[in-house]
């Protein structure tokens, strides 16, 4: 990775060009790509949402979740997945997710007693076993991890994306 | 024996973190080291001719008290399993930190060799 002086330094998502200059990959692609992305969000939901019946949870889930918006940005190019989650939505959303589960170790204080405590399965909703709506409030957590983790990789692959030359980087 | 293999693994991805000098190697090191790791602790929790430990609806049948007698006899351990899944996603993030830091440098300097990178520039 030798560069000559005088040649700007390319970010990483940079070599995605067409032959007429057009940001993004060839039409192929483009169309492959816009069907295939739908399902892999769909298929990451399926892990999150069902972790504590099938092997997977909220940090494999959320990589999945991610990994989908990393396919639209290679695919068709930087602007068009920052214009579909913007930096400051993404940042809120991570937050949020961080949020929640604070907030659900902190109920479990309130309505039982102890940190953490899993009061939906003690007291209120203990479920069926092996049904979607049970473990009590491992489902819920498992939400919020998946929400921080898929929108914490996608910032860091959007913020990666940015090409720098001496000091000064800028978005591209 | 084959924690001794995991050991070995860990020493290569050392060696690659100590004795080379270009910064990307430096930083495959680093995942190799993660992975020694994270393989040596999958392996604590195996048991020879265990069976995957997921519970379905053939377990729950036959009754609650035949379910952990047969299920603990039977299956690897799944908390550790568990715990390296965290510990891959961790790693993952640090390792994004680091190939930014790895970018930034190469912005600054020119170069990625580490030798040349001695001066804390203004």
């Amino acid at each position: 990775m030798i560069m000559e002086q005088g040649q700007q330094n390319p970010g990483i998502l940079d070599k995605g060009r067409t032959s007429n200059g057009a940001k993004g990959m060839t039409v192929i692609v483009k169309t492959v790509a816009s069907w295939v992305k739908v399902l892999i969000f769909l298929f990451g939901i399926n892990i999150v949402l069902f972790g504590h019946l099938t092997p997977g949870g909220g940090f494999a889930g959320g990589v999945i979740l991610a990994s989908s918006y990393v396919l639209l940005m290679l695919a068709f190019g930087r602007e068009f997945a920052e214009e579909n989650l913007p930096l400051p939505l993404a940042s809120k959303l991570d937050c949020l997710g961080a949020f929640m589960f604070a907030l659900i170790a902190i109920l479990g204080v309130v309505f039982g007693g102890s940190f953490f405590l899993n009061f939906l399965f003690q007291k209120y909703l203990p479920g069926q076993a092996l049904h979607l709506v049970s473990a009590g409030i491992i489902p819920l957590c498992n939400i919020a991890i998946g929400l921080k983790v898929g929108a914490s990789l996608f910032l860091v692959v959007l913020v990666l994306s940015v090409s720098c030359k001496g000091t000064d980087c800028r978005f591209e | 024996m084959l924690y001794a293999l995991c050991f070995l693994l860990f020493m290569i991805g050392l060696y690659c973190a100590v004795v080379k000098k270009n910064m990307v190697k430096i930083v495959i090191g680093l995942a190799i080291m993660e992975y020694a790791v994270n393989l040596f602790l999958i392996m604590l929790g195996y048991r020879a001719g265990g069976a995957a430990p997921i519970i379905d609806r053939t377990y729950l049948e036959a009754g609650t008290d035949k379910v952990t007698a047969s299920f603990i006899n039977a299956a690897v351990d799944p908390l550790p399993q568990a715990l390296v899944l965290t510990s891959i996603v961790i790693s993952l993030g640090s390792l994004a930190l680091i190939i930014a830091m790895c970018i930034r440098i190469y912005g600054k300097y020119g170069t990625f060799d580490i030798t040349e990178i001695r001066r804390l520039k203004g």
